[in-house]
Order: C-alpha cells, then sequence, then structure tokens
C-alpha cells in the first residue's frame, strides 16, 4: 500500500514535467517580460495579487541594490514579504516609505495599517494590457532596441548614459563596498564540438550585478572551472539562467553569448 | 510466441502500422486556417499559405522573431495587433509586402481553404520540380533556386551555426536509424526555435516515439504540418529499400 502511494507521489510530481516536452512554450511579450506575480498572502485576504514590473525598476537601480542589499530571493514568492514588513521599512517598504525621493518625487508609500483604496492599487492589481503596456511602450521608445525579452538593449542604455543607475540607497545603512577592480573577461568552452565559444564579460555583469549577485552562491567559487555546469542546467534556471531567461536577455538569443567563431 | 510476432513485424507494412495520416494534395498542404476572430464578426476567415512565406522567409522569422506560435489561432492576431506592427503586420506594412487596409482584407480572408492552387502549380513550375513530387525546399536552398532571408532583427553573420548530424537508433526491429542533419534544420531555424522547448538538450534523452511524433510532438511539431509529411519515412530513415 506504502508503495502504491509512493508510486502515485512520484507520478504526480512529475507529471507536469513530462506535458511539457516535445511541445513549443509561449514566451511573454515585450512588457510583460519579468513581470512577476507575488500571491503568498493576497489572495487569502482577499486582496488581488501584486504585479511587479522588472523593467519600471530596473530603468533606475541596479540588481544589486534589491536583490542584495534590500535582500529580495531572486524566485518569484519564495521572499514572504507581508504588508508588516513594508511598513517596517523592510523589502519594498526600504524606498516605498513615503519618505523617500526619486527625481524630486516623492516615492508612494507601500502598505499602510490602514486600508486606502487608490493606494494599494497601485501594485496589487492585476490588471493586464492596461497601464503598463502604455507606460512601458512610451519608455521604451527612446531606448536602444534589441530583440526578445523586453526588446530593449539594457546594456547599450547604460553605456549610452540613458540610463543613470542608483546603487545604494542611505538609509539601509550597508557598509561601505570596498574598491574591487573588474575582473578581465574570459572564455568558456562549450562542451559541444562546433559550437562557438562563449566571451563573458565581468565588467558587463558588475555594473548591475557587483560580486555579491553571483558569488558565491550561484557560481561557487572564483577560480575559473570551479563551478561545473550545461546548458541543460542553465534551462532550468540554474546558473545563467538565474537571471537570464527571467529578467535578464533571454536564452533564445544564443548569439549574444556564444560569439567567438568557430575555425 | 515472439519469433512470430517478429515476423510479422517483418512484413507488415510499417505505414499501416503506425496509422499515419493522409497527405493531403500538395497546394492545400501547410495552409492553416485562422479563424480566432473572424468568424464571430462575420468575416470570412483567413487562409494562411506557408508556401508563398517560406520562399522569402525562413520559418524562424516569424516563429521565433515575430513570435507567431507553432500552433494555428495561438497568438491573438487582429487588426489592430497588426496595425500596430505587430505578427503579420511586421512585414504586410506596405513597405516590404502590402498593406493591411479596407482595400486588401479579401486578399488574407479569402475563406478557401483550396485559395492559391493556380498559383501554387504556377510556382512549381518555374522553379523546375517534379510533378508528382512533393517540393524539396531544403534543396532549392542548397541549390540557390531560392533564398529565404533567416532573419529581420538580428546580424545574419552573428546568428549561430551548429552542423552535426546525429544518428537516432529507430524503435522498431528492422528499421534503420534515422539520419538527423542540424545542417538542414539551421537553415530555416534558430536554435531555439527547437531547443529546449521541444528537444531538450541532455545527452541522454527520452527516445522520440513515433507514437508522440504523429501526436504533433517533437519533430511532429513541424513535419507533417508544414514541413515534410511524417509518411515521407525514407526522408529521415534513409536505409530503408524501397519495395
Amino acid at each position: 500500500m506504502k508503495n502504491k502511494c509512493l508510486f502515485f507521489l512520484t507520478f504526480l510530481v512529475f507529471l507536469p514535467i513530462l506535458f511539457q516536452t516535445g511541445v513549443k512554450k509561449k514566451r511573454p511579450s515585450s512588457y510583460d517580460y519579468g513581470k512577476v506575480i507575488i500571491n503568498n498572502f493576497s489572495e487569502k485576504l482577499q486582496i488581488p495579487p501584486v504585479t511587479f514590473n522588472h523593467w519600471s525598476h530596473r530603468a533606475n537601480f541596479t540588481c544589486r541594490l534589491c536583490h542584495i542589499d534590500i535582500g529580495f530571493a531572486m524566485k518569484g514568492n519564495e521572499t514572504k514579504i507581508t504588508a508588516k514588513d513594508n511598513i517596517e521599512g523592510k523589502y519594498c517598504g526600504s524606498c516605498h516609505n513615503g519618505k523617500y525621493y526619486f527625481k524630486d518625487k516623492k516615492v508612494f508609500e507601500a502598505c499602510s495599517k490602514e486600508k486606502f483604496e487608490e493606494r494599494c492599487k497601485n501594485c496589487h492589481n492585476l490588471e493586464k494590457n492596461g497601464k503598463n503596456k502604455e507606460n512601458f511602450i512610451k519608455f521604451a521608445e527612446n531606448m536602444p532596441k534589441d530583440s526578445f525579452g523586453n526588446e530593449i538593449d539594457w546594456e547599450k542604455a547604460e553605456i549610452e548614459g540613458k540610463l543613470k543607475l542608483i546603487d545604494r540607497i542611505e538609509n539601509l545603512n550597508m557598509p561601505k563596498k570596498p574598491e574591487f577592480k573588474k575582473p578581465v573577461d574570459f572564455k568558456l568552452n562549450p562542451k559541444v564540438e562546433g559550437l562557438p565559444n562563449i566571451i563573458f564579460s565581468h565588467t558587463k555583469h558588475t555594473d548591475w550585478m557587483g560580486c555579491e549577485g553571483c558569488h558565491p552562491e550561484i557560481f561557487l567559487g572564483v577560480k575559473k572551472g570551479l563551478t561545473k555546469y550545461s546548458m541543460a542546467d542553465i534551462f532550468q534556471g540554474k546558473y545563467c539562467g538565474f537571471c537570464h531567461g527571467s529578467v535578464a536577455f533571454p536564452l533564445v538569443n544564443c548569439q549574444k553569448c556564444h560569439i567567438e567563431k568557430v575555425e | 510466441m515472439l519469433f512470430i510476432f517478429l515476423l510479422i513485424l517483418f512484413f507488415s507494412d510499417f505505414e499501416k502500422f503506425l496509422k499515419l495520416p493522409e497527405v493531403p494534395p500538395e497546394y492545400k498542404y501547410g495552409n492553416v486556417i485562422l479563424n480566432k476572430f473572424s468568424q464571430e464578426k462575420n468575416i470570412k476567415s483567413v487562409i494562411f499559405p506557408h508556401w508563398i512565406h517560406r520562399k522569402k522567409y525562413t520559418c524562424s522569422v516569424c516563429h521565433f522573431e515575430l513570435e507567431i506560435e507553432m500552433k494555428g489561432n495561438a497568438n491573438p492576431i487582429n487588426c489592430i495587433t497588426n496595425k500596430e506592427g505587430n505578427f503579420c503586420g511586421a512585414c504586410h506594412n506596405g513597405e516590404i509586402s502590402f498593406k493591411i487596409e479596407e482595400k486588401t482584407c479579401d486578399k488574407c480572408h479569402t475563406g478557401d481553404i483550396e485559395w492559391g492552387k493556380e498559383k501554387f502549380y504556377e510556382f512549381k513550375k518555374s522553379i523546375k520540380s517534379k510533378e508528382n513530387k512533393y517540393i524539396n525546399w531544403s534543396e532549392l536552398i542548397e541549390k540557390g533556386i531560392i533564398n529565404p532571408k533567416s532573419t529581420l532583427k538580428l546580424d545574419p553573420e552573428k546568428i549561430m551555426k551548429y552542423d552535426k548530424t546525429l544518428q537516432l537508433e529507430a524503435e522498431f526491429f528492422n528499421i534503420p536509424t534515422a539520419i538527423f542533419s542540424h545542417k538542414t534544420h539551421t537553415k530555416w531555424h534558430n536554435c531555439n526555435n527547437c531547443h529546449p522547448d521541444v528537444f531538450n538538450i541532455k545527452k541522454k534523452t527520452t527516445h522520440f516515439y513515433m507514437e508522440d511524433i504523429l501526436k504533433g510532438k517533437y519533430c511532429g511539431a513541424c513535419h507533417s504540418k508544414v514541413a515534410f509529411p511524417i509518411n515521407f519515412c525514407r526522408n529521415c530513415h534513409t536505409g530503408i529499400k524501397r519495395k
């Protein structure tokens, strides 16, 4: 009996995986790329879940600021943010506290003890294709274009000075960052013969991620070759796939990493 | 008992054994009925002919760059999306091809699955393809008869290339291995048209059973719909002898 139960359970666990193979998946639209729906507690409390759009935040802040200093997990719904946290000035409340000024504009307060319908709607909103699409198209107009994902070349936009990223906010009282020399770019050889080599650029990554964004949790050591991973792992959302595929440019853009020509 | 079973397999007709779908006449093959909104609004449905488009553009232009799904009616294509420059509107804008406006509605909203029969045979004549044989599209590229554009957005020089040939062992006794050529496929596709959604890239991957392929999985995502029909066994299982 126990065995049967176990078998049934494993079957249930693998069922969704079985259905995923062999067919094509749908990709999100440019304005929906990087959208996270946060719904740990909202629906239970009969409030619409939070729709968080990465694009509007990464237009002004580095990844590191939220994912390291403020402490958001890299996976949606893993942080378990509550209204109480926000009121206490954690997570969203680090900036959305009604005191923080951004571009001479007061940033709206995230949560408060009283319920203000209008203000809650700023985040607790499942409205599809509404304001988000409009705002995104307006924002993307002046940005350098890229294919796939948000269809914005974020890296180029930063180099061209169209984005001025904020990496630190004062009220967090983070220790001062030591000065690091940026490590050099390096080459990665794919396991499969005949594929172009990958050129990994630290310079491109450190502006957004710092060091601590990737090391030591995602990529164990700082010594090359210590962490072994394959494209299959990456497609499952490990290693590079932590960001690429969900927020950073998607994995379908093969030629963006596999750059070096095969001889 | 096993011996008899093997004997039956040996002499039986695999094409019947697998219940292969019927092959439609070539001019109709790959025509898709798009009817997501048309019927509701009393407009004739759109008949989309793949053959006209694949003459000039590879699969990846529409199915990867323009993000048109591999299943008919899966995208919410309508007048507004087209006029915004999405889906059909990416090319049908008056610059690359005819503009979508009131005058041109009938060009696509034909409602006739037989549409383009004469045009197709004219095209077939112009490329000197044998009359009783399906067009071998990959051969057309090889010979330089057609030269479809492979990208609208990317630098064609930078697109990743890979041309390893794979040998896929057959599931049935007495069936020769299937030969899979990356080179032929990358002419039409970008890597991610197939990887990792349709085929994962694990080394010890699952067997792509013919049964699944017939259901539209794996190779069946394109073959039997637009790419040559599954019934052309010898195109992949090259070792099958002719009777």
